[in-house]
């Protein structure tokens, strides 16, 4: 209880200090938040909130003819500044007065907005702000604010044009497979790359706002007739509650909306590429965008899916099949491998055949250090040597790897302080994690790993089976957003296993998965 | 479930509270290599080694009657290393360690007091025991502490052997291990029926159990090197060893149970003394119980079928039936002598039922079972036994008939084809069996 | 009613399938059995008919099992503890839950004392039985902690992992496997056959759990069907397992070893095929299994504690933990640990062999009542 009193005093105090700030904001002397019809007036205030960045700029100008003054106010770099010269000032610039004086709103010495946005302005993107805030906040974001004497709303005009990278296949999800298409850090790329893979139907893109500083959008992708409203409902609730300064990456939405912070697993699955994406919504999930960063966020998500590659579906059914035995396989031996070690050479030696246990015996003679210091000791080193391969430049990186787990596993047999036999098991167990598709859940099963050869050094084989039934049992505890983490595992459902540890062939995967509850259970065709 | 904070936190004070009480040890840890893997176990009668003799003058033998003396056949952290490193192993793959006393958990753990790697039990592969010491002590007793212990594993494989038995555990081939050449010798069985099904230490208690009489393969040695002969009985009521069944005779055992996987039956042929070899690829036998009033008797029926594999016969053809069929009688009748020699032995000099005969009494006969169990070594003994024997020779290899007539020692002659029919006695040349 | 309110606060959201009450049946069931069933059983019989003795005492449990189910399908979204105060009044309602929470929670410290004594036999040897216990018993708390549903999601997932086990495990004992141990069949006549059932259907104590479970099924009527399958597939399993261990060991060999079965699976070396030895495998499922189990025990003691006192149920989950440890330690040694074994097994007969038919007849006879009062 006192931690949640303290909480609440802590989250008052924050509120208050928050006040106190934009209080500040506002100046006596001018209720200066709003734009008036007064253009100096406007752009002195303007030009105090931001006018002290370089790269702000100020443009005065009188508009075609009239003899009204206007200005533009830009930021080099965020603005397409070909689109502001090209449309925007030589459209306003031009002699537009006949025109201006036939129209109906005319009004002496002032010009209507509409006329200048549906005659003049040959801009597709024109919005109309009454606040100074939002002006600076628009134009801080690449649009350019445009203000007129004797107008009394200012324009912004969408010119933001952010410097993005070309399509590329995304580093981290390579496939063999499969279409070489990766997001990129533009939002509006990666939308268009959604949208662009053929014509979705029905497919939804809502925008939300996240961050108080630094706002950066956020889109929510789903396909109305498919998804289970609820989801939805629910996934904005939560991104609604994000409550902080600046969201640089999706990892931050991640951890924020997920359910169960303490669980090491992952419950919002990531992921560079469209397609997944894509073949999430279809089967009535919900997609998750931000600006700024090529990871999509895809919820809910089950433990079953982090161990899928869309590369089990664009090669036919018996090698996908295949694949997925061995990725299973390979997730059980990464997971236990070393436990099991520990547990059958400090433990049960009578477990082991007896020409192995000889030899076993023989190669560990001169080894100074019981299993489990020996085995923490490499896999340490191989998960150092893992993250240094990550941080080193390109060509020496993947070599480094290579070398450093060669060298040092045979230096240290050589120099006596590991056995040969654990070099072997800790190489398999590394070559396994490096078969899951998902890095988050790779990242977890190289922690619980060390956990498992904890419980194997104390208490042997039964300590890992403790340790398996603990971790099932919080497996089977969790949920990502309403779902079941171990579904389609578990309940059962026979024809939910189509897609679980084997791939049966398309023919026979007419249906969505049920624990989505969605509204359209049949993939169409 | 969403957890609060609170409830984190306790958890986590409590967990780490916890975490610290398995650091004061982990209880059953050992490491693997340092201990010695023991591998087989002789028993033999009391017999202290020069060894033991030292300490006892120096002052370290304790209160015990030398009755068994223990021999262990130990896997050392340092004889696994030599033998593990390249280069191939130079000297012993193993280590005999002897150990006299009357209690066979106390011998074991007196071997903590000789050596620092001290023996941890579950990769027994054999146990082998002396006769003189089956003689003397029922095999319920010398197996019990064997059957108790966790780490013993029940499929070692139990032996019997002429002589001591700790010689059997002796080698002088490099890099041998006498416990694995043992148990790996039982997988013969298919080459041979002078071999007995392996008894692993599970079902020789189910066979003392039944309180009837049963054979252990007896093995002989000499010089380091072993040979299966025979089997030693078990007599039901006592479990103490009576005597031995040789070779032959054993292998006229096989032949009543049927359980042969393979072997030969060597005969000689009745008009010319030569030798005929019958080869057998299967055998069954099904011995039927017949009961009239209170009189027993058995009908064994022997089938076989096998191959001619060796001949020396330097007349005949056997590409002719005729000579087959000859063959076949003469090792029929070999078998038959075979048998009977065996319950001979079986019913008048040891008296007891070791082939099964029992068994098959209570399978068909539950009821007149239950009456003859309890004295059934002594009601076998005169119980009437008929048996016949039938052989099927179905081929006869690659070679086929004799070119030339008596005189020659060489078994056969491959000869080139010409296409001539085939008669008894002929000389003339012969195809290869494939033309058959 | 106070308790209504509490009721629904328990089991409003957590339901369960029927393949999963199906599944938890069958997890409950399948215990200390597998190890010791071929020597009680033998031990009665004293012919190789043991495997007849087997099914025919699975049959008796699927009767049981059926009655149970129908008793408490008259209630619906009530659990035992809860309508028996209603066919019998308030005492004595309470008076037999409290038999009945009894009852699991003195199941409970025999599995977990089972279970240390075997994994302290084979597996850690030297290892103080708390420490073998408490991880334990921790672990089946957190599990329970999620209610009903994860409890049946775990069991879930753990059933075929130890069925295909223990298969694969008993197959390959055909080694040393005899079929003549197992003849002659029926030789000495039915009588033995029928000395042997009470064992074998106290092996099949299980189906129990459904005075319970049934409460929180979504589909309440199948819950018949749930049982007979639920005790079936522990009926093969058991057959197997006494047909496998007699085949090789023989009547005789069986009754003078404390766990057969593990004696079977040490018995053969299958040398070159990757485990040698797989008594691994076996300990493997059995803790599993013992672990299942424990869980069922430990989460029908606290809901029971929980509705008979109308609290909520977490503080029981805790609280129980030390009484049962208290109870797994009162064996002196393992033929107490037997005994209390027998014990269990002949209250289970009592408690829901007689109790349930009982209540059941009284139950409908009330029911008639009742309509002929309209």
């Amino acid at each position: 209880m006192k931690v949640k009193k303290w909480r609440s005093t802590v989250k008052k105090i924050g509120n208050h200090a928050n006040e106190k700030e934009n209080k500040q904001e506002f100046t006596p002397q001018n209720s200066s938040n709003h734009v008036t019809d007064h253009l100096s007036l406007t752009l002195k205030v303007v030009k105090n909130e931001i006018g002290h960045n370089s790269d702000v700029h100020f443009r005065e100008f009188i508009i075609g003819r009239t003899g009204i003054q206007a200005a533009i106010i830009f930021v080099e770099g965020l603005s397409d500044k070909d689109l502001i010269e090209k449309h925007i000032l030589s459209s306003l610039m031009a002699d537009f007065s006949k025109e201006y004086q036939q129209d109906q709103l005319y009004v002496k010495e002032s010009l209507s907005k509409q006329f200048i946005k549906s005659q003049v302005l040959s801009i597709s993107d024109v919005e109309e702000v009454h606040s100074i805030k939002e002006v600076t906040s628009k134009v801080l974001t690449g649009s350019t604010a445009l203000l007129i004497d004797g107008l009394s709303p200012a324009l912004i005009l969408g010119t933001s044009k952010v410097k993005t990278r070309t399509i590329e296949e995304p580093v981290s999800e390579a496939l063999v497979r499969g279409p070489r298409v990766g997001f990129t850090e533009s939002l509006s790329d990666n939308t268009s790359l959604l949208r662009g893979s053929g014509d979705i139907e029905n497919l939804s893109l809502v925008k939300f706002q996240v961050g108080k500083r630094s706002k950066k959008d956020l889109i929510v992708a789903y396909i109305k007739e498919i998804v289970d409203p609820k989801l939805v409902e629910e996934v904005e609730k939560r991104i609604k509650k994000i409550d902080l300064d600046n969201v640089p990456e999706s990892g931050y939405v991640e951890q924020l909306i997920e359910d169960n912070y303490l669980s090491p697993f992952p419950q919002v699955q990531n992921t560079e590429r469209p397609d997944r994406v894509i073949a999430a919504l279809m089967e009535g999930r919900v997609a998750i965008l931000l600006d700024g960063t090529p990871f999509a966020l895809i919820a809910p998500v089950t433990f079953s899916m982090m161990l899928q590659s869309p590369e089990d579906y664009y090669e036919r059914w018996i090698p996908g099949t295949f694949i997925r035995f061995l990725r299973y396989i390979a997730v059980v031996l990464s997971l236990f491998t070393p436990a099991l070690y520990i547990a059958f050479i400090s433990f049960h030696p009578g477990l082991i055949p007896t020409k192995l246990a000889i030899s076993i015996i023989g190669s560990r003679s001169g080894v100074p250090f019981p299993a489990l210091i020996e085995a923490l000791f490499m896999e340490l080193s191989i998960e150092i040597l893992r993250e240094a391969g990550l941080r080193l430049p390109k060509p020496i990186g993947p070599a480094m790897g290579i070398v450093g787990g060669l060298i040092i596993g045979e230096a240290a047999v050589q120099a006596g302080i590991v056995s040969p036999i654990l070099v072997i098991v800790v190489a398999l167990t590394a070559i396994s994690s490096f078969s899951i598709p998902q890095y988050s859940v790779g990242i977890t099963l190289r922690i619980l790993r060390f956990v498992a050869m904890l419980c194997a050094a104390i208490l042997g084989l039964y300590g890992v089976i403790l340790f398996f039934l603990f971790m099932m049992s919080h497996l089977v505890k969790l949920k990502s957003f309403g779902v079941p983490y171990m579904s389609p595992a578990v309940p059962y459902r026979l024809r939910e296993w189509k897609d679980l540890v084997a791939r049966m062939p398309l023919m026979m995967m007419k249906r969505r998965p049920k624990m989505m509850h969605t509204k359209d259970p049949l993939r169409k065709g | 479930m969403k957890q609060t904070f609170n409830h984190v936190q306790f958890l986590l004070a409590f967990l780490s509270v916890f975490l610290l009480v398995p650091l004061t040890g982990c209880w059953s840890s050992h490491e693997i290599e340092e201990r010695s893997l023991g591998v087989g176990v002789a028993l033999d009668k009391g017999k202290e080694s020069m060894i033991e003799k030292e300490f006892d003058e120096q002052g370290g033998g304790y209160a015990r009657k030398n009755l068994i003396t223990s021999t262990y056949q130990l896997i050392t952290p340092q004889v696994a290393s030599s033998t593990t490193k390249q280069g191939g192993p130079q000297q012993k793959s193993y280590v005999n360690v002897s150990e006299t006393g009357d209690s066979a958990f106390q011998m074991l753990r007196e071997l903590s007091l000789r050596s620092d790697t001290p023996l941890t039990s579950p990769h027994m592969k054999v146990m082998v025991i002396g006769e003189a010491l089956a003689r003397s002590y029922s095999l319920e007793q010398l197996v019990d502490q064997s059957l108790r212990d966790n780490d013993f594993r029940p499929s070692c494989l139990m032996f019997i052997s002429k002589g001591r038995a700790s010689d059997t555990l002796e080698s002088k081939t490099a890099g041998e291990i006498p416990a694995f050449r043992l148990s790996a010798m039982v997988e013969n069985a298919y080459r041979t029926t002078r071999i007995l099904p392996p008894i692993p230490l599970i079902k020789l208690e189910s066979k003392i159990q039944s309180r009837s009489s049963f054979l252990l393969q007896n093995v002989v040695s000499a010089n380091g090197e072993i040979k299966f002969a025979g089997a030693g009985i078990i007599k039901g009521k006592t479990n103490k060893m009576i005597g031995f069944l040789n070779e032959e005779e054993l292998d006229g055992l096989t032949w009543i149970t049927g359980k042969g996987k393979g072997g030969l039956v060597k005969s000689f042929d009745k008009k010319t003394g030569q030798l005929i070899v019958y080869e057998i690829e299967s055998m069954k036998s099904h011995i039927q119980p017949h009961v009239k009033g209170n009189n027993i008797s058995f009908d064994v029926h022997i089938e076989s079928v096998g191959r001619l594999s060796e001949s020396w016969m330097t007349s005949g053809s056997s590409f002719n039936n005729q000579f087959l069929q000859n063959a076949q009688k003469t090792s029929e009748k070999k078998v038959k002598h075979l048998v009977r020699n065996v319950l001979e032995k079986m019913q008048t000099k040891y008296k007891v039922d070791v082939a099964g005969f029992g068994n098959q009494l209570r399978i068909k006969r539950p009821r007149v079972w239950m009456r003859v169990k309890d004295n059934w070594d002594q009601t076998f003994s005169e119980v009437p036994i008929n048996y016949d024997v039938k052989l099927t020779i179905k081929d006869y290899g690659a070679s086929g008939s004799k070119k030339y007539a008596p005189d020659y020692n060489f078994v056969y002659l491959y000869v080139k084809n010409e296409k001539i029919p085939p008669k008894k006695y002929s000389s003339h040349a012969s195809y290869g069996a494939l033309n058959k | 009613m106070k308790g209504s309110e509490l009721w629904v606060m328990i089991n409003s959201n957590d339901r369960i399938t029927t393949p999963q009450a199906t599944v938890v049946v069958i997890n409950f069931i399948l215990g200390t059995g597998i190890l010791t069933l071929p020597r009680t059983v033998a031990e009665q019989v004293k012919t190789p008919d043991v495997w007849l003795s087997v099914i025919l005492g699975g049959i008796i449990a699927m009767i049981a099992g059926v009655i149970m189910v129908k008793l408490s399908q008259r209630f619906p979204e009530k659990t035992f503890y809860q309508y028996s105060q209603e066919i019998v009044g308030k005492w004595i309602g309470k008076l037999f839950s409290f038999f009945i929470i009894g009852y699991f929670l003195v199941l409970g410290g025999f599995h977990v004392r089972s279970l240390a004594e075997v994994t302290g036999y084979l597996l850690l040897e030297g290892t103080p039985k708390w420490a073998i216990i408490m991880p334990f018993m921790w672990a089946s708390l957190y599990l329970i902690r999620g209610g009903i549903n994860p409890i049946a999601r775990l069991f879930e997932i753990i059933l075929p992992i130890t069925v295909i086990l223990f298969l694969l495990v008993a197959f390959m004992s055909i080694k040393i496997f005899e079929v003549d141990n197992l003849r002659p069949v029926l030789g000495s006549g039915i009588t033995p056959v029928l000395k042997g059932i009470k064992t074998t259907a106290l092996a099949f104590t299980g189906p129990e759990i459904m005075l319970i479970i049934l409460a929180f099924m979504k589909e309440p009527h199948k819950a018949g069907k749930a049982v007979l399958v639920g005790i079936t597939i522990p009926l093969f399993i058991y057959v197997i397992t006494v047909v496998m261990v007699i085949g090789a060991l023989s009547v005789d060999g069986v009754v003078t070893r404390t766990w057969p079965t593990l004696d079977l699976i040490r018995s053969f070396e299958l040398t070159g095929l990757i485990f040698e030895r797989f008594d691994s495998l076996l300990l493997v499922v059995w803790i599993m299994q013992m672990f299942t189990s424990f869980t069922v025990n430990h989460y029908a003691a606290s809901l029971g504690l929980s509705q008979l006192f109308q609290k909520n149920i977490h503080p029981f989950m805790y609280g129980v933990l030390p009484v049962i440890y208290l109870i797994s330690m009162i064996p002196k040694n393992i033929n107490d640990v037997f005994k209390v074994g027998d014990m269990v097994g002949n209250a289970a007969l009592v408690l829901f062999g007689f109790l349930p038919l009982l209540l059941l007849i009284i139950s409908k006879v009330k029911g008639r009542k009742y309509e002929t009062n309209l």
